[in-house]
């Protein structure tokens, strides 16, 4: 079964993917920071029993995974893919994940908050993701009782999660206005909004990929559907801007812009050793080249895909060997070249 | 506008300095202002500086005297104390909300902007007041379960959950329910 990250949006191929995510918590057991080892067992325990029959709510298939049982390799490379964080990964109590086949659909358990259910989606699909969200939201409350409060709704171990206990994210390339003078300012902008813009693999000029990702600041005071309407809003916003910024640079400099992402074509087909760094900035441009019709390839590309593939615990795990630094390089342009579809 | 140290960063660190009432302002990127001294406040560029201690000092910063008596503020379910609290910007179980209230709830409300939750609420084992449902309303609830009704032992187990919550309430009257309900839930399966 193909995971979510390999499909495009065709629609809007710049909008990379959708996350909803709720932190809810039982409300019988104190939060994951201060629940002794056994009863935090106990808990997980009772929530694996629980949310076995969870495939029956959707008709998919959801695997119960042991954290503590798995090795540090997957861990890493199911952060890689974004399915928990490093906080979650070195945890040393008890955790689990429940995991659906293709990937999209991710449950925490006793992590730093007792459930922690994530949704992603190619494209942008704020609203569906909610209402999905929401009835496995329900599914979960049957059966177990949420820590919540009427002045301050859904109660998480950080104030920071409080009241609706959600977060509304979306990734979006933004290779051409992220280079911009204005772009700091923009990002500026958005975060009077209540929403906040941040790379995904780091700050400033050095967030090679120039993906971005917008979220929501605030959970409490705002319903669901407020939230994932301010994240839409934002994000077809900074969209807009970056088509405007394209079509300019397209229509001025196409021979540079064209040559600069045959280039990176050429050099992604053909190199024999690749740093993430410059994987990450010739993946990125093919992926503009792929947008605006420069570039066209036999099958479709998901370049975000790849941009997943060349992390590098998930080559460490296709790989027989532990790599060293450069056979890692090594081993990220091997990825590389048997992944890249031929031109038409 | 570049780092003056590095020239290839963006910088993002604004740094006045006075000297003998000259002031000169410079503008670094987190990087070098982490390899510089700057004495006491060097903590606040390093790299790994995690926002959740950011959000303590914010949170921490009060009046003295306030200050000692809020250090004896422990949650009893818990115990966490409010200094955990300013040093980890966490709580520690559902009830440290309602505890320390009085000494956060004005922080709480700075930083998310607003003190009052809109949005969604529990659908099972709440009613909108806040209060816990009965175990009549639980089982006209359960039909309307997403993927199906709960099977007897599903239903069992949220009963006991139920129950704790109740005697935690002191709902004696619906801990009574619950516990009457479990054991003619358990009959049944004894008989099957």
């Amino acid at each position: 079964m193909l995971k979510w990250f390999e499909k495009v949006d065709q629609k809007r191929p710049e909008i990379v993917s959708s996350r909803v995510r709720l932190v809810r918590n039982w409300s019988q057991y104190a939060f994951p920071s201060r629940l002794p080892q056994k009863e935090s067992a106990e808990m997980l325990h009772r929530l694996e029993v629980g949310l076995q029959n969870l495939g029956s709510l959707d008709g998919r298939h959801y695997e119960y995974r042991n954290l503590g049982e798995m090795g540090e390799l997957e861990k890493k490379a199911l952060q890689e893919r974004r399915v928990f964080n490093s906080t979650v990964a070195s945890k040393k109590t008890p955790a689990g994940l429940i995991l659906s086949e293709d990937e999209d659909t991710a449950i925490v358990l006793n992590g730093t908050d007792h459930i922690r259910l994530h949704m992603f989606s190619p494209g942008l699909h704020l609203d569906e993701l909610w209402t999905r969200c929401d009835q496995m939201d329900d599914f979960i409350n049957a059966r177990f009782p949420y820590a919540f409060d009427k002045k301050y709704g859904y109660l998480t171990s950080f104030p920071t999660n409080v009241g609706t206990g959600m977060r509304a994210s979306v990734v979006l390339h933004l290779p051409t206005l992220s280079l911009g003078k204005k772009f700091n300012g923009l990002v500026a902008e958005m975060g009077r909004f209540g929403a906040s813009v941040r790379g995904v693999y780091g700050e400033g000029s050095e967030n090679y990929g120039a993906l971005y990702e917008i979220s929501n600041q605030k959970t409490l005071g705002m319903t669901e559907k407020e939230i994932v309407d301010l994240v839409n809003r934002v994000a077809l916003q900074l969209l807009t801007q970056e088509r405007q910024v394209r079509k300019m640079t397209l229509e001025k400099r196409r021979l540079e812009y064209a040559d600069e992402v045959y280039k990176s074509y050429g050099v992604l087909k053909y190199a024999r050793r690749m740093s993430a760094k410059d994987a990450m900035i010739f993946l990125s441009r093919i992926m503009s080249g792929i947008v605006d019709g420069i570039l066209e390839t036999e099958e479709g590309c998901a370049v975000y895909r790849m941009m997943l593939g060349i992390q590098p615990a998930n080559l460490q795990s296709l790989s027989e060997k532990p790599l060293g630094k450069e056979e890692l390089d090594e081993a990220r342009a091997d990825y590389i070249r048997a992944e890249l579809p031929e031109l038409k | 506008m570049l780092c003056e140290r590095c020239k290839i960063r963006e910088a993002n660190i604004q740094y006045t300095e006075v000297v003998n009432g000259v002031k000169t302002e410079h503008h670094f990127c987190a990087q070098c202002a982490k390899e510089m001294d700057f004495g006491p406040y060097a903590a606040i560029f390093d790299s790994e500086f995690p926002l959740g201690k950011l959000l303590s000092g914010l949170l921490g910063i009060g009046e003295e005297q306030e200050e000692q008596k809020a250090h004896q503020v422990i949650c009893p379910a818990c115990k966490t104390t409010y200094e955990d609290f300013i040093q980890n910007s966490r709580f520690g179980c559902p009830d440290c909300y309602g505890v320390f209230d009085l000494l956060i709830g004005e922080n709480i409300k700075q930083l998310q902007g607003s003190n009052a939750h809109k949005g969604k609420v529990p659908r099972y084992h709440y009613s909108e007041e806040g209060t816990a449902f009965s175990v009549e309303d639980m089982a006209k609830q359960a039909q309307a379960v997403p993927g199906g009704e709960l099977d007897v032992e599903e239903q069992i187990q949220v009963l006991e959950t139920r129950l704790h919550e109740a005697v935690l309430r002191e709902e004696y009257e619906i801990a009574a329910q619950c516990r009457d309900k479990i054991k003619e839930l358990r009959e049944e399966i004894r008989k099957c």
